[in-house]
């Protein structure tokens, strides 16, 4: 497993508790896991996703991600309707291990409230909460 | 925890490392499980087994004494044949008590006409010691359990024939004529029967087996030599595809090839019934063992016993065994419990048909996408091609009960064409 102070935590995005991250784009947020979750999960190898148009509110399970060790749910850090999934996922779901910030992005949403985003961590935050876990 | 001699280079070149059976091993390396299990069936991998134990049986008594509790008729149990064990061949089989419940499975090794290696699961060093021990009835046998004084490397994969090519004092010498369940060599420098060694002067027991179905060998060697070991084998098999290998490309390759994990897939339940035949010393038409040991009359008188069978998913998804995960028939009838629950990731389904990532059929541009695979253990029979549902707390999942899984496995393949 990666140390704690190895893992790669951008400052662009803000993170859940459950390891999602969010990143706001124009009128929409992008949604995926953090590099931490992934180097916890081991390769992905299936991703269950949700459908367009699908809503959630905030805390609710949207979809699973398979790996070598177990199945993960995901729980959406906002609440919102599904405008997109990231479709690569179903022929190259390792795209989460080797790029979670990029490439890795699980869904797209429109959020109910964009302020839920203030309740989510920074960065900094972040890594402390995860040196707890140490 | 224990560690393994390679302990600090597995933590030093990034390893998970986890707990296994009392063992602190690599999980897997940054390069992750998927491209282990892969680079075993495209190019080679090496994995540090060394929290496997060895236990000697040696003395006048020592052949009465297995014969007297391993499974295979040390008569009968060399290639197709059925020839006898000789020094330089092994055979995989179990010991089992008088209820024909699993103590362990291994491969015995028949190192000289008085003298066998075992070859047993971790932990499970001194467990084998005593149950032999307390078989030996007056026979003239000395039974030692060496764990800790055995280190071992397995090199699985197409490529280890030319990877060891590299590393062995007269390569060509020890592998050419080497067939599958073959091994020459001693790990003790001091045993007259250490004549195989590495470039570097490390006497090993090299032997033409794994737990991967791939083609391959094990490498058994003095733990004070065993980084050295590693480092060479990993420098001079880099150019050839080599990559260090965890516990976790190990499980999902070994259950890709059919092959039990004890103490999971076989255990304190009798010993039959299962994909396993090969592993008890059956005559010909399959209707009577060829000699009498310990656990036999239970496995003759097993009417009620449990059916073990192979299985196969259609996507990578899994359920968690440590639910437990529950087998389901047609009906929603639960008929059993999952025994193992992985993801072969170097197989995937095309046209209704499992290919395999370096299949020569396989269709163009095939991508394996990987399948779920394991092992059931069910009250009632099923034949191959039955479908169940398995059921864990979160899902349900379709399987499809099987006798083989991962298609093109090279671990027979002869030795002619791997130099």
């Amino acid at each position: 497993m990666k140390r704690i102070e190895e893992l790669n935590l951008p400052m662009a995005v803000r993170y859940a508790e459950d390891h999602e991250w969010v990143r706001s784009a124009e009128s929409t947020v992008i949604i995926g896991i953090s590099d931490y979750a992934q180097d916890q999960l081991g390769d992905i190898t299936y991703v269950e996703l949700p459908a367009v148009g699908d809503s959630f509110e905030r805390g609710d399970e949207f979809g699973t991600l398979e790996s070598v060790k177990a199945v993960s749910e995901l729980f959406m850090p906002m609440g919102g309707r599904v405008v997109a999934v990231n479709e690569d996922l179903g022929e190259t779901p390792g795209l989460i291990n080797e790029d979670p910030y990029g490439r890795g992005w699980i869904v797209e949403i429109e959020p109910s409230d964009v302020r839920e985003m203030d309740a989510l961590m920074d960065a900094r935050t972040y890594r402390e909460m995860l040196r707890g876990f140490e | 925890m224990k560690r393994t001699p390679l302990f600090e280079r597995h933590t030093s070149d990034g390893a998970s490392m986890k707990e296994f059976r009392g063992w602190d091993m690599p999980l897997w390396y940054p390069s992750g499980a998927v491209a282990e299990h892969r680079a075993v069936i495209a190019h080679a991998g090496l994995f540090d087994t060394s929290h496997m134990s060895v236990v000697e049986i040696k003395g006048p008594g020592a052949f009465n004494l297995l014969q007297k509790c391993f499974t295979r008729d040390l008569r009968a149990c060399v290639g197709g044949r059925k020839d006898p064990l000789i020094p330089g061949r092994s055979a995989f089989g179990a010991y089992l008590n008088e209820a024909g419940w699993v103590v362990d499975d291994t491969v015995v090794y028949q190192i000289d006409s008085q003298v066998y290696v075992s070859i047993v699961n971790a932990g499970m060093g001194e467990t084998i010691a005593s149950h032999l021990i307390g078989h030996a009835d007056g026979e003239q046998v000395e039974v030692t359990d060496l764990t800790g004084r055995v280190g071992k490397i397995d090199l699985q994969g197409p490529a280890s024939a030319k990877i060891l090519m590299k590393v062995l004092d007269n390569p060509l010498q020890v592998l050419q004529d080497m067939e599958y369940f073959a091994f020459k060599g001693h790990f003790a420098g001091e045993e007259p029967y250490a004549r195989t060694f590495l470039t570097d002067g490390t006497p090993i027991l090299l032997s033409r087996t794994g737990y991967t179905g791939e083609f391959g060998f094990e490498m058994l060697a003095s733990p004070d030599r065993l980084p050295g070991v590693w480092h060479m084998l990993l420098e001079l098999g880099r150019d050839l595809g080599l990559v260090p290998c965890g516990l976790a490309a190990r499980d999902s390759l070994r259950a890709g090839a059919v092959l039990p994990l004890s103490q999971q897939d076989i255990g304190p339940w009798p010993f039959v019934n299962h994909p396993w035949p090969y592993a008890l010393p059956y005559n010909a038409d399959k209707s009577a063992f060829t000699k009498t040991f310990v656990g036999d009359d239970a496995l003759k008188n097993s009417e009620n016993a449990e059916f073990t069978y192979a299985m196969v998913g259609f996507d990578p998804r899994k359920v968690s065994i440590h639910d437990p995960a529950r087998v389901m028939d047609e009906e929603g009838r639960e008929i059993g419990l999952v025994l193992t629950c992985v993801a072969d990731m170097a197989i995937g389904l095309h046209g209704g048909r499992i290919y395999g990532m370096t299949g020569p059929d396989r269709p163009r541009d095939f991508t394996p996408k990987g399948l779920m695979c394991g092992f059931v253990k069910v009250k009632i029979p099923l034949a191959p091609g039955r479908t169940v549902e398995l059921r864990d707390e979160k899902r349900s999942i379709k399987a499809v009960i099987v006798e083989d899984v991962r298609p093109n496995r090279t671990a027979r393949l002869p030795m002619s064409e791997m130099l």
